[in-house]
């Protein structure tokens, strides 16, 4: 196997990597940790003439609390106290970072339940986002998280939420000449606990088969909010707004959850392939829904 | 578009221009020539190019090089310092934590990772660790063994490697080729770089099933860098496959395809990515042919032929009955019947396929391969190129493992000896993992009828089983598979009345092959799902009825086949007691379950592939001049199990030498006399005996000058510890080199022969007796604990408690490994492995993330024993291991999960999805 003639660029400030790949034309691809793109360049499923990587740009491999005052490097956020991550970030960096860890457990255990130590420490955040396959782990948890995406281009930079990046398999609302600069999530209000829990066939470098996030609040025993989000089991992974819808205002019971549960095995809408049926996803969706909803409470 | 970048690799500062879409692992391996780092999936699953970047673990095949410019990176080459080795690596080697050795460099670099910030792992942390690292030989026991006790080798102690003169059979000596493997030095043949070397790549058929009107390589010819392209017309017409009886392959298709992977053309360029280029430049027009990819719809009437001798598809048929079965069943008290389906599985070994062939001046081909069987490529190759096996010199460089795959001619020996040829330069041939699949020779998919009757006290009256097995496009060793199938049956109950039926099925998928254990995992998951079916439906125990029908020794089975030493029943009852069956059998809560599977396998084949009374293995010692050494020269093939260093104890013991005084020479048809290779579990007892007589041989000479030395008569003489000594006085006596070195200042070269040929008349008269003798039988008894979620159905294997007789243990550490690695790689093949196709026939998991073998997560606590029974026909009285620990597992996992959960799977892999299934029918009342 091997990779078809191409260039590396390696840009040293955002505007200079913005630059390269609106000159580049379609054929210049971001180049992150590089764990997805380059199996896909050997096997051809993708085609580069140039990649552009983000190595250079230390701003993106942050892991870092804001508030207002702290502005991103390019850009003003408005939310009151953010958890910024740079979408250079790698899984393993999420799984050894305490701050994460605190503030969002789901996200840890997310990071830890992908691939192998050595890939966890290639890939990167920003690329397990980008590359849209429908079974990432990250996403699921930080969907649940509200997390909103800051796209930069050559001529300025939006916000997006991550709930509407996600467009299908190997899809998203990146433009071509967009890089993913950050990703913020919001401050979680007191008495939240999150979640993450993978069904796989092996428990190491495997697929998810259903991932599974949710992300609870709770006050007086009240869930005062709940996000359910399945990865796997859709062209892309899935907010469950009814479970979320059903859960607000109810008692975190085991049979409140049981039926969140049944609410997130319909509203996926998983297909049959190599790794299980239909069937047994919705299943397996139903069960680890339930699983993390138990223990995102634990931790609320 | 060169770029400049430094790089400090293992100490060394360097300046080099990489090209873009370099990767790291290719920098290394082939600009700098560091080929310690592996190349084993090149899409960063397998582990074994693992490489530390800034101290951190990383898959160097999917790193471009130009990303670590200013990096440090250190390689396996640079783990031992000044001379030292690294206490991992020192670990490694005495904690026999190396086999084949592929994955071995990437282990130990992530383990130097792991170690470097936790110096004391725990269990668990380390088998996370290793997540990444994939190793298909060891079962990750030995493996984890040795990281959580590398401090036992820091500081002085690092480099103590015990060789002293004691006896050498019996103790776990460490293996021969350990130091090269955990140094990187090991050569595999994919690491090989001759002058002017060129790099072939083979088109495959894109279709199931067509023919072939033309094919155009006209523009591949024409593009830079290519250096050659041959079709059917450059190679010879000979079919070839594995049994003589039914020779269906060709080098190249001429006019017709049968599977997705058919071999078409090939081509030679100067670097693999042109050659890959060019085999897109060839244009070959198909016309589609009906496809067929099941067994029922290949033996359908009016199904699409793939070959028109066989115009039922069937392409081996089986039948033979001994004792009267119309009886047998009459005299039951329960009689069952059940189809059980096995699954297509492959051997998956971490080192892909790979062969470099160079013609030398004056026409004579040099190949270098990665095989299990040197001498049947040598003979193939003599057959389809119509040369005298003497113009053919095979060398075996160090293999990767094999467990089957490696054990037949490859489209890459044929075509990178064309292509050499017609070049006039070295070429080498590597696959990839789609490759490998799609060519395939894994196992076959086996449906198995299976019929027992039995007395109330769990006595078998009669046993009636009939096997198909999807065979795929060509026969492979689907002979042999096919009455493989029927024939180990007996060999491990006493079953009074047999019969047997089976039937081997084209279909347009790859060919199936040979794949430990061979033709009875299948059978032995249907027969032993059963036994403990009939032992609940009697009200008895499992372990019991198997007990009430277990072979003893000194007997001929149903089918005519020699059992001499047998300790079967011993194993039941170790590996029932130390399993704590008693307490445990029925008494685990839901969820929790234990299961008991038996099996056993031949110590070798009776009988060659090819008809010639050849003996089946053969070898020669040649003592140093001195005394000092003794080189033992023989073509068994050491394909990661460890039967070099088996064979060099079997030396050290009979000559009466120290082990550490034995060097073992290259596995080279010009070099060491013939040998079949490591295939039917045959290495330990024929090739051991063959070095037992060629070491006898040596000593009866060397007697001969040490009795006129000491006025002692040579039968009087004995030798152990490098001493010679009469037996009567042992204060009469010299030191062995010394009676060495008078031998050849007296007698000139001292050198001994032995050759070992099986009994002769082995087996019965029936069609296809051949199959199934062998001199000696394995036996085994494994205990597996599970836990099942009941929620998700996924299986967890906790426990597994295993007793093996196979005789006389010669390296327990080796043997032990050996179980690991089976129970492991068996545990796959129960849970998660399968292959798959695609609609249209192309294997749809080609990968290593695809095909799921076990990783570290998967390892359960395996406790190993031995029963040493004492096998006459054996060398010091041992016997076989490496297939025979594979054949338990699966029906004792089967009979595990039912334990565990009241379901019954009767078909692999037993997927959470089935289970999951099943418990849903019970709930609902109906039988899964």
């Amino acid at each position: 196997m091997h990779i078809k003639e191409l260039d590396y660029l390696s840009p040293a400030t955002l505007a200079e990597a913005c630059g390269l790949l609106h000159s580049g034309g379609p054929g210049a691809k971001v180049f992150a940790g590089g764990t997805d793109i380059l199996p896909d360049l050997k096997r051809g499923r993708v085609n580069a003439a140039s990649l552009i990587s983000l190595a250079g740009l230390d701003g993106l491999k942050k892991i870092e609390k804001r508030n207002s005052t702290q502005p991103h490097p390019s850009t003003l956020y408005p939310l009151p106290s953010t958890l910024f991550l740079g979408p250079l970030v790698t899984p393993d960096a999420l799984d050894r970072s305490a701050l994460v860890r605190e503030i969002f457990p789901g996200l840890s255990e997310a990071a830890a339940s992908m691939a192998a130590n050595q890939v966890r420490g290639l890939a990167t955040l920003g690329g397990n986002l980008c590359s849209a396959v429908p079974s990432a782990d990250l996403p699921p948890s930080l969907l649940t998280a509200e997390a909103e995406l800051v796209l930069t281009a050559r001529d300025g930079e939006r916000r997006l939420a991550l709930k509407d990046f996600f467009l299908g398999p190997r899809k998203t609302a990146l433009r071509l000449e967009e890089i993913l600069t950050g990703i913020l999530i919001p401050e979680l209000p007191r008495g939240t606990g999150t979640a993450y829990d993978k069904f796989q066939a092996r428990d190491a470098s495997a697929l998810a088969i259903v991932g599974a996030a949710a992300r609870l609040t709770v006050k007086d025993n009240k869930i005062v909010k709940a996000l359910v989000a399945i990865g796997a089991c859709a062209p892309t992974p899935l907010l469950i707004a009814a479970a979320g819808e059903f859960l607000a205002g109810k008692e975190p019971s085991g049979q409140n959850f049981a039926r969140a549960g049944e609410l997130a095995a319909q509203a996926i809408k998983p297909i049959s392939d190599l790794r299980g049926s239909a069937q047994y996803r919705r299943e397996i969706c139903r069960v680890l829904t339930i699983r993390v909803l138990k223990r995102a409470f634990e931790r609320a | 578009m060169l770029k400049n970048i430094t790089l400090n690799v293992n100490g060394d500062n360097h300046t080099l221009a990489v090209r873009p879409n370099e990767t790291l692992q290719d920098l290394l391996r082939t600009g700098l020539g560091l080929t310690g780092t592996k190349k084993g999936c090149e899409s960063g699953v397998c582990g074994a190019c693992t490489v530390l970047i800034d101290g951190e673990p990383r898959n160097s095949c999917i790193v471009l090089a130009v990303s670590v410019d200013g990096k440090k990176i250190t390689t396996i080459e640079g783990l031992a310092k000044d001379g030292n080795l690294h206490p991992l690596q020192a670990s490694f080697i005495h904690n026999g934590a190396v086999q084949c050795g592929y994955c071995t460099p990437g282990m130990l670099m992530s383990a130097k990772a792991l170690i470097d910030k936790n110096p004391n792992p725990s269990e668990e942390e380390i088998k996370r660790a290793f997540g990444g690292n994939l190793c298909r030989c060891t079962g990750y026991v030995k493996i984890i063994e040795a990281i959580k006790g590398w401090k036992d080798f820091s500081g002085d102690k690092q480099n103590v490697i015990p060789g002293d003169a004691t006896g050498s059979v019996g103790r776990s000596l460490h293996r021969k080729d350990a130091p090269d493997k955990v140094t990187g030095r090991a050569r595999y043949t994919g690491d090989m770089n001759l002058p002017g070397m060129l790099h072939g790549k083979i088109l495959t058929s894109p279709m199931a099933h067509a023919k072939i009107k033309s094919i155009d390589t006209s523009a591949a010819e024409k593009l830079p860098g290519v250096k050659a392209v041959i079709t059917w017309k450059d190679v010879s017409e000979t079919l070839y496959g594995v049994s003589p009886a039914r020779y269906d392959e060709h080098v190249l298709a001429k006019d017709r395809v049968r599977y997705v992977g058919d071999e078409i053309a090939a081509v030679a360029a100067v670097d693999e990515a042109t050659a890959a280029e060019a085999l897109d430049l060839i244009k070959v027009e198909f016309e589609a042919l009906p496809e067929v990819f099941t067994i029922e719809d290949a033996m359908k009437e009016g199904a699409p032929v793939l070959h028109e001798k066989y115009p039922s598809n069937v392409n081996v048929d089986v039948n033979y009955t001994f004792g009267d079965m119309e009886k047998g069943f009459a005299e039951a008290d329960l009689v069952l019947e059940q189809r059980y389906q096995g699954n297509r599985t492959y051997q998956s070994p971490m080192e892909p396929h790979a062969t470099l062939a160079r013609w030398e001046t004056g026409g004579r081909l040099t190949l270098w391969t990665s095989t299990q069987v040197p001498h049947y490529v040598q003979h193939m190759l003599a057959r389809v190129l119509e040369i005298p096996m003497g113009r053919i010199r095979v060398i075996r460089p160090a293999v990767g493992g094999g467990f089957g795959v490696k054990a037949e001619t490859t489209p890459l020996d044929f075509c990178s000896a064309y292509l050499a040829k017609k070049t006039g330069r070295p070429v080498m041939m590597k696959y990839d993992r789609k490759e490998m699949l799609r060519h395939g020779r894994g196992r076959h998919m086996q449906y198995i009828d299976l019929k027992i009757g039995v007395k109330k006290d769990g006595a078998i009256t009669a046993v009636d089983m009939t096997a198909y097995l999807d065979g795929g496009a060509y026969t492979s060793f689907g002979i042999v598979a096919t009455y493989y199938s029927g024939a180990m049956v007996p060999t491990l109950y006493k079953l009074p009345n047999y019969k047997f039926k089976g039937h081997r099925v084209y279909t347009n998928l790859p060919a199936c092959g040979a794949f430990r254990g061979h033709g009875c995992p299948h059978p032995r998951f249907a027969f032993e799902s059963m036994l403990s079916v009939i032992a609940e439906k009697l009200g008895l125990d499992e372990i019991e009825v198997r007990l009430k029908n277990a072979m003893t020794p000194n007997t001929l089975t149903a089918n005519e086949l020699e059992v001499i030493s047998c300790e079967f029943k011993a194993t039941l009852e170790q590996a029932r007691d130390a399993s704590g069956w008693r307490e445990k059998k029925g008494k685990l809560p839901r969820g929790k379950g234990i299961g008991v599977g038996c099996g056993g396998f031949v110590s070798g084949a009776g009988y060659p592939i090819y008809r010639s009374d050849f003996p089946h293995s053969n070898a020669m010692i040649r003592v140093l001049e001195d005394g000092t050494a003794s080189t033992l020269f023989i073509a068994a093939s050491d394909i990661g199990q460890g039967s070099d260093t088996v064979l060099c104890q079997v030396a050290a013991e009979e000559l009466g030498v120290p082990y550490d005084s034995i060097l073992m020479s290259d596995c080279d048809s010009d070099i060491a006399p013939l040998d079949l290779g490591s295939y039917s579990s045959r290495v330990t007892l024929m090739a051991g005996n063959a070095v037992k007589m060629a070491a006898a041989n040596v000593k009866s000479k060397l007697f001969v000058f040490a009795g006129r030395k000491l006025g002692v008569s040579p039968d009087e003489l004995e030798a152990k510890a490098g001493r010679i000594y009469a037996k009567s006085d042992t204060a009469i006596g010299l030191p062995w080199d010394e009676a060495a070195r008078l031998a050849f200042s007296q007698g000139g070269p001292l050198v001994g022969t032995g050759c070992y040929q099986p009994p002769k008349k082995l087996g019965g008269k029936h069609k296809g007796a051949a199959v199934g003798t062998s001199p000696a039988y394995s036996f085994g008894t494994t205990v597996v604990e599970v836990e099942v979620d009941l929620e998700t159905g996924k299986t967890k294997v906790t426990n597994c408690t295993d007793f093996h007789d196979s005789g006389k243990v010669l390296n327990p550490s080796a043997a032990h490994g050996q179980v690991h690695g089976a129970v492991v790689m068996s545990i796959g093949e129960t849970l998660t492995e399968n292959v798959q196709f695609t609609g249209s026939g192309d294997v749809a998991n080609p990968t290593l993330n695809d095909y799921l073998i076990p990783t570290s997560m998967e390892t359960p606590r395996i406790h190993s024993g031995f029963v040493e029974s004492h096998e006459p026909r054996g060398p010091f009285g041992a016997k076989e291991i490496g297939e025979g620990a594979a054949l338990p597992v699966i029906g004792a996992l089967a009979n595990a999960i039912y334990d565990a959960t009241g379901v019954r799977i009767t078909e692999l892999p037993i997927t959470p999805e089935k289970i999951l299934n099943g418990l849903k029918a019970l709930k609902d009342g109906s039988r899964p």
